[in-house]
């Protein structure tokens, strides 16, 4: 249970890090919380030779969001934060929510956004409504800064888009607009420290007439080994009203399209069970808040 | 009166009865102490954190011990070469099993356990070996520098298997079957009973393979005095004196030469009532190098090492008569007994005596055999041999009710026996409260208006259960009394209780405070407890089978009583009245006929003891001896000695539920359960330990389960993995404490660490039938269990139109 050993830095400055990161490369892994980082070190299922803790630099802390102009957080921004923020759970209840049904409430004040989302574990919870919310990340590296959509940046299983010298500092929420919601679901077996068997975001836009369905993105977690994108329920809601038929069949297709695997906490078949359930209950929460009603 | 707050506080007792003038022989039950919600004299260090576990100790020149683990669930020991980790900077000392080759078990008819495996492991996580280090860090690099060698052999996992391949693969070499115990148990007879009765169901239920869950992993620290020869142990046990008692049996040292003293416990539920190779190995690492060593387990070597409850895979027949009694039980258990005997066949048989009690059975039959496989031992966990055959029962009553058409209640009531109740086997129940507490749970819960009658996803299951209030026999040949308490009185400490029971946060330092006090005459606060200790407290078998609060107070009642007399005497020639009229209660002593003459306590003692000096009082304990026999025949029964006590606690609980029909979800809404606890020493604790009864038993009927795969590997050796619930999952409770008094026993005292937990699978498993219309037969109940089971349900009724 101890880690290896290894050298540690504290920089202050998104400069001094990127210059670390870009200097160390693979051999080094950034600690923010450290949920993730600490207990894969434990295990000895990594054994990185330096670690750059950047809790000291304020630059990749914090959550802007303005009327009107989305938002941006920083990858360092705790889940405890983003779960409490006002101005979050008024304009991203999804991403609320998700943030604080990570784990406990001791993981939630170490953790941070950008971690759980560079663990890029198939069951993080915040990943899932951030794709549905046409998330955008911000990867800086000593050569510059470039922007990627959050569903093209998580690749596998622990794999993301990130190159050696790069990391991620700010992920970019658009503004929702008029007439969508957002929501977001899980299943486990219990209500708290949970890792979910499925869990599931719809975004919903709707049209002036605030019935049909103009834009959806369904994004499923658990059961692929990267968030996955439904394909085959936008085309069967997109200009159409919705109704328990057309529920019924979009579920079907989300449950087609999950390619979930056994493991200790459920069955493949099981899962694709719950995957149905929940995008049968989410899309009807889902359009109901779009609604407004 | 000696304090002015006295008069308005304290002259009035929990119930109310003002005690100002009135004989103290009129009620014996009119208790000052004993009844009172009082917070936990361990409460404030604790909430402070500032209470000092084993794991929290550091000594002088203390290094720390690790253990090195099998990665074979069965193979044989080819070689073990440590050469390389001695060679490593810090290393100290590594052992293996051959210097310590004495058998160590709980039970020594059985014991087959050695401290570090010889020749073989048996399973996977098994110690081979261990090393001392100056720290932690260069013990588990030394660990990765043994080399075992290992030759495979074949793995059981099933018990069933195991017996049916025993010609093939043997786990142990004096056990020809995989068996390490078989018996029978015949009661009357039950073939003629059978074939007399009008309702006859018969079922198999499979359970699980849960674990306590105890947050404080096993802990040691043990300190050699290689000039006196003496072993001082710091350990996180429930047993101080079993763990004594076989220490000197590994460690080859007299019992005098060792002292085992508990700090803070935190939590043990029957994991921790058995020796720890934590223990052992710093012990032996310890005397092998002179300075006192430390060992804690991870997470995932408490799941090793386990001694979790047995899996028990039971057919179970029962009959009633036309009227609804019940007439005969054929019950056959086979037990998974994991690796090792630990318990031996003390858990068999309690799945034997289980079958007597709440109800009223005239003819039984017991067929069982625990049986050797390659999983980490099983062992005592709350409620041990209860739980399982308890849900098995009031499973089966509860579908004989609907067979019959009446209310599982009315079933229980009709059979339910009552105070003065000889069973067959010769268990001697002087005193039930079972009725009441049915009564109360329906009554309060509303059983009556809802079962059967709510809609499709929300059901309502009742069930009952009993525990024993302490054991009539030790687990080795022995007649000594159980339990032996001292008390001191003086000025300079007040009045201290010295003894060697095993507070592991069930709150018995509380209640023994509490039950001294009101033996003495004084106050709770006044009274200090020195306990889990074996050099500076007496004899005390330990904190299992519920036995303390009635043990602890019978012998420390018969300790007061030289006291209270030197007490009296002194006061009687000081207030100039006859020492048998005279009171002691709330820190006074006075006449009960004339309560003018009175004097404070605690002017008493200064007078008694500036003459004579301390007040030392001795008691102790030795429980009723009964024998298991046919009470008809007058034959002597193998293993019916088995679950005999002094006195029963009872409990019943209703439990509510909502599945969630899509995803299979079970929600436990609410609980309302009713106990006979006796006369409840501290109410407040009662309720604690009844609520957290229910939340450990909700956690294994639901969701806890050990896994391992065809290897014997352990798949969820941590909390990540082996769910428990959490507060999320706790349903509302209403726990009520019926009235209850035992005349046989101290105080009026019974058990509820253990009654309460068992009535919960069952509740829960009749609710969800009341829910959705399926009998579950295996534990846990999953989601996946109730989705796939509704599938076929549906499938069944749709071919059936």
């Amino acid at each position: 249970m101890f880690l290896n050993h290894f050298e540690y830095f504290a920089p202050k400055t998104s400069r001094e890090t990127l210059e670390l990161v870009s200097r160390l490369g693979n051999k080094a892994k950034i600690l923010a919380g450290g949920t993730d980082l600490m207990v894969l070190m434990k295990a000895k299922a990594i054994s990185p030779e330096y670690l750059i803790d950047i809790n000291g630099v304020e630059e990749f802390k914090g959550i802007v969001c303005e009327e009107g102009k989305g938002a941006v957080i920083g990858a360092n921004t705790k889940l405890a934060e983003i779960q409490f923020s006002e101005e979050l759970k008024a304009k991203y209840p999804a991403l609320a929510y998700a943030a604080g049904e990570v784990g406990s409430s001791q993981v939630r004040h170490m953790a941070s956004l950008g971690g759980n989302t560079c663990n890029a574990s198939p069951a993080a919870d915040t990943p899932i409504p951030l794709v549905a919310l046409g998330t955008k990340v911000v990867i800086n590296s000593l050569s510059g800064e470039r922007e990627l959509l959050l569903e093209d940046f998580i690749q596998n299983v622990r794999k993301t888009n990130l190159a050696e010298g790069e990391m991620l500092t700010n992920f970019i929420l658009p503004e929702p607009v008029p007439q969508s919601a957002c929501r977001y679901t899980y299943m486990g077996r219990r209500d708290a420290m949970e890792i979910d068997i499925v869990n599931m975001a719809v975004n919903i836009e709707l049209e002036t007439d605030g019935e049909t369905i103009k834009n959806v993105k369904l994004v499923m977690g658990s059961v692929y080994p990267r968030p996955l994108v439904s394909k085959e329920v936008p085309p069967l809601l997109i200009g159409q009203k919705l109704s328990e038929a057309l529920i019924e069949k979009a579920a079907e297709a989300a449950q087609g399209e999950a390619k979930p695997i056994d493991d200790i906490r459920a069955s493949a078949e099981y899962r694709r069970e719950i995957v149905k359930v929940l995008a049968r209950r989410l899309l009807k929460e889902t359009y109901d808040a779009a609604k407004g009603v | 009166m000696a304090d002015k707050d006295l008069k308005t506080k304290w002259n009035l007792t929990p119930g109310g009865w003002n005690l100002e003038g009135v004989p103290a022989y009129q009620d014996e039950k009119r208790f000052t102490q004993v009844g009172r919600s009082v917070p936990r004299v361990d409460g404030p260090v604790k909430v402070k954190g500032e209470a000092v576990y084993t794991g929290d100790m550091i000594l002088p020149g203390m290094v720390y011990g690790k253990i090195k683990r099998s990665t074979y669930a069965h193979a044989i020991i080819k070689k073990i070469d440590y050469s390389k980790a001695l060679e490593l900077p810090g290393v100290l000392a590594v052992i293996t099993g051959e210097e310590a080759p004495n058998k160590w078990g709980i039970v020594p008819q059985a014991a087959n356990e050695t401290v570090l495996a010889i020749g073989k492991v048996r399973f996977y996580g098994e110690g081979v070996a261990a090393v001392a280090a100056v720290d932690e860090e260069t013990a588990e690099a030394a660990l990765e520098l043994i080399e075992v060698e290992y030759e495979p052999l074949p793995v059981l996992l099933d018990p069933f298997e195991s017996m049916a391949r025993a010609g093939e693969v043997l786990i142990h070499e004096d056990s020809p079957k995989n068996i390490l115990h078989e018996g029978e148990q015949v009661y009357g007879d039950i073939d003629k009973a059978f074939a007399e009765c009008e309702y006859v169901l018969e079922r198999e239920f499979h359970t699980n393979y849960p674990q306590h869950g105890f947050l404080e992993p096993q802990t040691a620290l043990a300190s050699y005095d290689p000039q006196s020869g003496q072993m001082h142990l710091w350990a996180s046990t429930q047993i101080p004196h079993y763990l004594h008692r076989q220490l000197s049996i590994v460690l080859e040292i007299p019992m005098n030469k060792i002292r085992v003293t508990l700090p803070a416990i935190g939590g043990g539920f029957g994991g921790k009532g058995e020796a720890s190779i934590a223990e052992f190995v710093a012990s032996l690492l310890s005397r092998k190098i002179g300075r006192p060593v430390s060992v804690t387990f991870e997470r995932n070597e408490v799941f090793f090492t386990n001694k979790g409850r047995h899996p028990c895979h039971m057919k179970v027949k029962m009959g009633l008569d036309k009227e609804g009694y019940i007439k005969a039980i054929d019950f056959d258990n086979t037990l998974d007994k994991g690796a090792y005997s630990g318990w031996g066949m003390v858990v068999l048989f309690y799945t034997a005596s289980m079958l007597h009690l709440p109800y009223e059975v005239p003819n039984v039959r017991f067929r069982g055999r625990s049986v050797y496989t390659n999983k980490p031992s099983t062992g005592a966990m709350r409620g041990l041999g209860g739980v399982q055959p308890r849900w098995a029962l009031e499973c089966i009553m509860d579908e004989l009710a609907e067979v019959m058409g009446i209310s599982p209640y009315e079933l229980k009531m009709k059979n339910a026996i009552e105070s003065s109740h000889t069973c067959i086997n010769n268990m001697f129940v002087p005193h039930s409260e079972y009725k009441k507490c049915l009564e109360t749970a329906v009554e309060k819960s509303g059983f009556l208006e809802k079962h059967g009658k709510l809609p499709f996803g929300k059901g309502i299951g009742i069930a009952g259960g009993y525990y024993i209030s302490g054991t009539a026999y030790t687990l080795y040949q022995n007649y000594k009394p159980h339990t032996s308490v001292m008390i001191r009185v003086d000025t300079e400490a007040g009045v201290t209780l010295m003894c060697a029971a095993a507070d592991i946060g069930q709150g018995c330092n509380t209640v023994m405070a509490q039950m001294v006090a009101e033996e003495l005459g004084v106050h709770y606060e006044d009274v200090h407890v020195q306990s889990g200790d074996t050099e500076i407290g007496a004899f005390d078998l330990g904190s299992f089978a519920s036995r303390l609060t009635y043990a602890s107070g019978a012998a420390i009642k018969m300790a007061c009583v030289e006291i209270n007399q030197k007490i009296k005497e002194t006061a009687a020639g000081m207030l100039g009245v006859r020492a048998d009229q005279l009171v002691l209660k709330n820190r006074e002593v006075y006449s009960m006929y004339e309560t003018k003459k009175r004097i404070p306590w605690e002017k008493v003692v200064e007078a008694y003891t500036s003459i004579n000096g301390s007040l030392v009082g001795l008691g102790n304990f030795s429980p009723p001896r009964r024998k298991g026999i046919d009470i008809v025949t007058g034959n002597r029964v193998q293993g019916a000695n088995i679950g005999h006590s002094p006195t029963f606690g009872f409990s019943a609980q209703v439990h509510e539920v909502e599945v969630d029909v899509e995803t299979g979800r079970i929600y436990v809404k609410k609980v309302t359960e009713a106990g006979d606890c006796g006369t409840p020493v501290n109410p407040m604790s009662v309720d604690g330990q009844v609520e957290g009864s229910i939340m450990f038993n909700l956690g294994a009927c639901l969701y806890e389960d050990q896994k391992l795969d065809a290897n014997g590997k352990h798949l969820n050796p941590n909390f990540h993995d082996y769910k428990t619930p959490t507060t999320m999952e706790m349903p509302e409770m209403d726990t009520n404490i019926v009235e209850s008094y035992d005349h046989t026993a101290p105080f009026g005292v019974k058990e509820t660490g253990e009654g309460a937990v068992q009535p919960t699978f069952p509740a829960i498993t009749n609710a969800i039938y009341d829910a959705i219309g399926v009998r579950f037969y295996n534990l846990p109940i999953t989601p996946e269990m109730v989705l796939k089971a509704l599938k076929e349900k549906k499938a069944v009724e749709a071919s059936s139109k």
